[in-house]
C-alpha cells in the first residue's frame, strides 16, 4: 500500500460499548470542544470534534463519537446509525474506527470488536481502562492481544489521559504503514449470504440479514432490491443464519481470548465491588428504600430546588420588560416588545434551570450505574404498562414539568416506546397545574369542611393527582396497544460496575441538552408567545377605558381582553362551555393559558379586573366566590370548580410542550395529535364530571 | 419442559444450550448478542425485589433480564 501524503485531514469514528469511557476518551482528545451533530429524522446525538493541539497530532484529525452500542445489529436507532455512520451511508465515511473497549471485560467487549473487522475499514483498539484490569486481577497484554486479533492495540487510561498521545501518534499514521485487513476479514467472512445478497459488502450484507430477523428492517434505509432479495429468503432459514453469525463471531472471541491466555472467562472480576454495593442497593427493602430516596431527590430538585433560579429568571425578564416600557413610553411596539417578545424569552429561559437540573440529575445518576439498578428496581411495574423501566424517571418528572421530562425520554431506546412515554408525560400533574387547581380549591370549596381527618381542600387536590397519574398509565397501556402498537420491550439491561462520576462529561452534556433547547424548542416557544400575545390584545377595544376603579370598570363595560380575538373566541364557545358548568370569563382564562397553565390565574383577573398572580390572589378568589349569574345565583359552586380541575388535569395547555414534543418526533403530527386528543378528552370529562354531578343533585 | 435460566435459584449456575426461538426475532439476537451464546456457563446473581427481572453473570458482566426472558435461553446443568 502507498503512503497517502500526510497532510490529508482525517476521519475517526469512535466507537465502543456503554460504560467503558468512550465519552471521557473523546472529550480527552478533543479537549471537550465540540458540536452536537443529529441525524436526519432521528434524535440520536452524535457529537464531532478535532483532536486537540496538546496532543500533538501531526496532521488535522476530527473524531466523531458514535452512540455507545453493545453491537451494530440495528436493535434500535443508535446502532443503526452507528452503523450507517461506518459504513458512509451519514455524510463521508471515516478513515479510522477507534474502538474504546473495556480490558477488565474483553469476554464481552471484543464481541463489537469482529463485528467492526468484518467492516473491513481500518481499525485501532484504544483499550481503555487498563488501570481497572489490572487491579481486578485480569492484566491484558496489549501486543498479544493485537498479534491475536490482526489490529493495532493502544493501553489507554482515560479518566487520567494516560496512553491518548499515543493513540493520537497511532492514529496519525494513518496512510503511512499499511492496515490490511483483508487477513481479518478472510477469517471472519466464511459464512455464505444466500443468494441475492451475494453481490453485496459482506458487512451489509450480514446486517441486513440481522435486521430482517429482528424486523427492524425500516431502522437500516435498505434498497428496494435488497428488500425483495431478502424476501425471498425463508424467514426460519434467515434467522438461524441471523444467530449463526452471532454465535461465529462469539467464537472468533473466544479464540482470541484463548490466545492470548486471557483468565477472565465466567468471573466478573470488576464487578466483585459492585456486586457488593448491590447488596444494598437492590436489596428488597433497603434498595427500594433507597430507590424511593432518590427518586424524592430528584424530584425535588426539579420541583422545588429549581424555583429561585426561575424566579431570578422571570425576576429578571420583568426588569427588562419594566425598563423597555419606561425607556419607550406606552405603545403598540412597546407591548409587542414586552409583552410579546421579552415575555417569549422568559418563557424560554424559564424552563432552563429544570432541564438544566434533571439532565444533571439524570447524568450523575448514569455515569455512576445506578440508573441501571432504578430500572432494575422498578422494571416489574413498568412492565406492566408495556414500557421499559428506564421509562420510570422521565415520567416521575413529569409531576415536576413536562418539558425536561419529555427531553429526558431520550435514556430510552425503543423510538415507539419513547413516543408512547412522551404522549403519557403531559397527563401527569405538573407544578403549572398546582396554582390553578389551588385557586379553584380555595375559591370555591369550603376551607372548614373535613373527610374524615382530612381537610375537604386536600382530598379534592390528592385526587386530581390520583386521576392524573391513573390517566397517564392507562393511556399509555392504549397507546401500546393501538397506534403504537408493539411488544414490551426486552429489558436485557447491563447493570455495570459502579463508578465515580466525571462531573466534567455530566456537565457538558448538560450545556449541549439545554442549550439545544433554547435553540430548536425556543425559538418555537418565543414564536408562539408573540402569536398568543397579537390574539389577545387585537382588535383593541373601540374606546377609551373609562376611569375609575378597574373592578367596577370591567363590570359596566367589560375587560380590554374581552374584545381581542382570543376574548371573543373565548366567547364564541360559552356554549360549548356552559355543560361543563363555566362561563365566558373561564372561556376566556382558558384560552388565555394556552401559553403555559398558570397564566390562567392572571388571565381571569385581567377578565375580572383585578391584578392577580400566584401567589397572591386573594382579590380574585373573592371576586370568584361572589361572582353572581344572571339569575343571582353564584356563578361558580364546587361542581363547576371540579369540573374545570379535571379539564385541566387533561388538557393540553402548554404550547411549550408541544414545541418540546415536535423538537423530539421531528414532525407536528405527534403534538398535533396530543393537543386535539388531549383537549377532546378534557372537555368530554369535565362535561361528565358536571353533568353526573349535577344529576347527584350537587 | 426444558430447563431454562428462569429456573435458576440465585447463585446457581448453568450452561447454555441454545436461545429459543422467542416468537420475536429481535430477542433472540439481543440475548445472543449480549453473551447467551450456546456453551457460556450463567450464573444468576438474585432476583429484583418483585421477583422479576433477574441479575445474571455472563461472560464478565452482570446483565438483567425477565423471567419471561430468561425462559427462552436454554440449559443444562454446568
Amino acid at each position: 500500500m502507498s503512503a497517502a501524503p500526510a497532510v490529508a485531514e482525517l476521519r475517526v469514528a469512535l466507537a465502543g460499548n456503554p460504560n467503558v469511557g468512550k465519552t471521557s476518551l473523546f472529550n480527552e482528545l478533543t479537549g471537550s470542544r465540540h458540536k452536537v451533530g443529529n441525524y436526519a429524522g432521528v434524535t440520536v446525538e452524535t457529537r464531532e470534534g478535532a483532536v486537540a493541539a496538546r496532543w500533538q497530532p501531526t496532521r488535522s484529525v476530527t473524531v466523531v463519537d458514535l452512540p455507545g452500542t453493545y453491537s451494530l445489529t440495528p436493535v434500535s436507532e443508535d446502532e443503526a446509525v452507528a452503523f450507517r455512520c461506518l459504513h458512509g451511508d451519514e455524510g463521508p465515511p471515516p478513515d479510522l474506527i477507534v474502538l474504546v473497549v473495556d480490558a477488565a471485560n474483553l469476554a464481552r467487549n471484543l464481541y463489537l470488536a469482529v463485528q467492526l473487522c468484518e467492516l473491513g475499514r481500518p481499525l485501532v483498539l484504544a483499550l481503555n481502562m487498563m488501570d481497572v484490569a489490572a487491579a481486578a486481577g485480569v492484566p491484558v497484554d496489549a501486543a498479544a492481544l493485537a498479534g491475536a486479533l490482526g489490529v493495532p492495540v493502544l493501553p489507554t487510561v482515560a479518566r487520567t489521559g494516560e496512553g491518548i498521545a499515543g493513540l493520537v501518534a497511532e492514529i496519525c499514521r494513518f496512510g503511512q504503514v499499511p492496515w490490511d485487513m483483508a487477513e481479518v476479514r478472510g477469517r471472519l467472512l466464511g459464512t455464505p449470504m444466500p443468494a441475492g445478497l451475494g453481490a453485496l459488502p459482506p458487512a451489509r450484507a450480514r446486517w441486513l440479514v440481522a435486521a430482517q430477523a429482528s424486523e427492524t428492517l425500516g431502522l437500516t434505509g435498505a434498497t428496494a432490491d435488497e428488500r425483495a432479495a431478502l424476501a425471498g429468503v425463508d424467514a426460519g432459514e434467515l434467522r438461524a443464519l441471523a444467530s449463526s453469525l452471532v454465535i461465529g463471531r462469539y467464537a472468533e472471541v473466544d479464540r482470541v481470548l484463548a490466545q492470548i491466555g486471557h483468565r477472565g472467562g465466567e468471573r466478573a472480576p470488576a464487578m466483585d465491588r459492585s456486586a457488593r454495593i448491590d447488596r444494598v442497593l437492590t436489596h428488597r427493602v433497603w434498595g427500594l428504600l433507597i430507590f424511593l430516596v432518590v427518586m424524592a431527590l430528584l424530584f425535588q430538585s426539579i420541583f422545588a430546588w429549581a424555583e429561585p433560579l426561575m424566579g431570578v429568571i422571570e425576576a429578571g425578564i420583568a426588569w427588562l420588560s419594566g425598563q423597555v416600557k419606561a425607556g419607550l413610553g406606552p405603545g403598540l411596539f412597546t407591548d409587542l416588545l414586552s409583552e410579546g417578545v421579552i415575555a417569549g424569552v422568559g418563557n424560554v429561559l424559564v424552563f432552563v434551570p429544570q432541564i438544566a437540573l434533571l439532565f444533571l440529575f439524570i447524568g450523575l445518576l448514569e455515569d455512576t450505574g445506578y440508573m441501571a439498578r432504578a430500572a432494575f428496581l422498578i422494571d416489574r411495574l413498568m412492565a406492566r404498562v408495556g414500557l421499559h423501566g428506564k421509562a420510570f424517571v422521565p415520567l416521575l418528572s413529569g409531576f415536576a414539568c413536562a418539558i425536561p421530562a419529555i427531553l429526558g425520554t431520550r435514556t430510552i431506546s425503543s423510538f415507539r416506546d419513547r413516543l408512547v412515554t412522551i404522549m403519557m408525560i403531559p397527563f401527569m400533574s405538573c407544578s403549572a397545574r398546582l396554582p390553578v387547581y389551588v385557586l379553584l380549591i380555595s375559591a370555591l370549596f369550603d376551607g372548614e369542611a373535613r373527610v374524615g381527618p382530612f381537610t375537604q381542600a386536600s382530598v379534592v387536590l390528592l385526587a386530581m393527582y390520583v386521576l392524573s397519574t391513573a390517566s397517564a398509565l392507562a393511556v399509555g397501556a392504549i397507546y401500546k396497544r393501538t397506534l403504537l402498537r408493539s411488544p414490551t420491550p426486552a429489558l436485557v439491561l447491563e447493570l455495570p460496575p459502579y463508578r465515580l462520576p466525571r462531573v466534567r462529561n455530566t456537565l457538558l452534556q448538560v450545556y449541549d441538552r439545554t442549550a439545544d433547547f433554547v435553540r430548536d424548542a425556543g425559538t418555537v416557544i418565543l414564536a408562539m408567545t408573540v402569536v398568543l400575545w397579537a390574539l389577545l390584545s387585537f382588535p383593541r377595544p373601540p374606546e377609551a377605558v373609562p376611569a375609575g376603579d378597574p373592578v367596577e370598570v370591567v363590570a359596566a363595560v367589560g375587560s380590554p381582553i374581552e374584545h381581542s380575538l382570543g376574548g371573543r373566541f373565548g366567547k364564541l364557545i360559552e356554549p360549548a362551555l356552559t355543560p361543563m358548568g363555566q362561563d365566558f370569563r373561564m372561556g376566556v382564562a382558558i384560552v388565555g393559558s394556552f401559553a403555559a397553565r398558570e397564566v390562567f390565574v392572571s388571565t381571569l383577573g385581567l377578565v375580572y379586573g383585578i391584578e392577580a398572580d400566584d401567589e397572591d390572589n386573594q382579590p380574585l378568589r373573592q371576586a370568584l366566590r361572589e361572582a353572581k349569574a344572571a339569575d343571582g345565583r353564584p356563578r361558580y359552586s364546587p361542581l363547576s370548580g371540579l369540573a374545570l380541575m379535571v379539564f385541566f388535569v387533561y388538557a393540553c395547555q402548554c404550547m411549550s410542550t408541544l414545541a418540546v414534543v415536535r423538537r423530539e418526533t421531528r414532525s407536528w403530527r405527534w403534538p398535533l395529535l396530543m393537543f386535539v386528543s388531549m383537549t377532546a378528552l378534557a372537555y368530554a370529562m369535565a362535561v361528565a364530571v358536571f353533568q353526573v354531578g349535577r344529576l347527584l343533585g350537587y | 419442559m426444558a430447563a431454562s435460566l428462569a429456573d435458576l435459584r440465585p447463585g446457581g449456575r448453568a450452561r447454555v444450550v441454545a436461545v429459543a426461538d422467542a416468537g420475536s426475532g429481535g430477542l433472540t439476537l439481543r440475548l445472543l448478542e449480549m453473551g447467551f451464546v450456546p456453551g457460556t456457563v450463567v450464573t444468576l446473581i438474585k432476583r429484583a425485589p418483585f421477583a422479576d427481572p433477574l441479575e445474571f453473570q455472563v461472560r464478565g458482566c452482570h446483565v438483567s433480564l425477565r423471567a419471561a426472558e430468561a425462559s427462552c435461553v436454554r440449559t443444562e446443568p454446568a
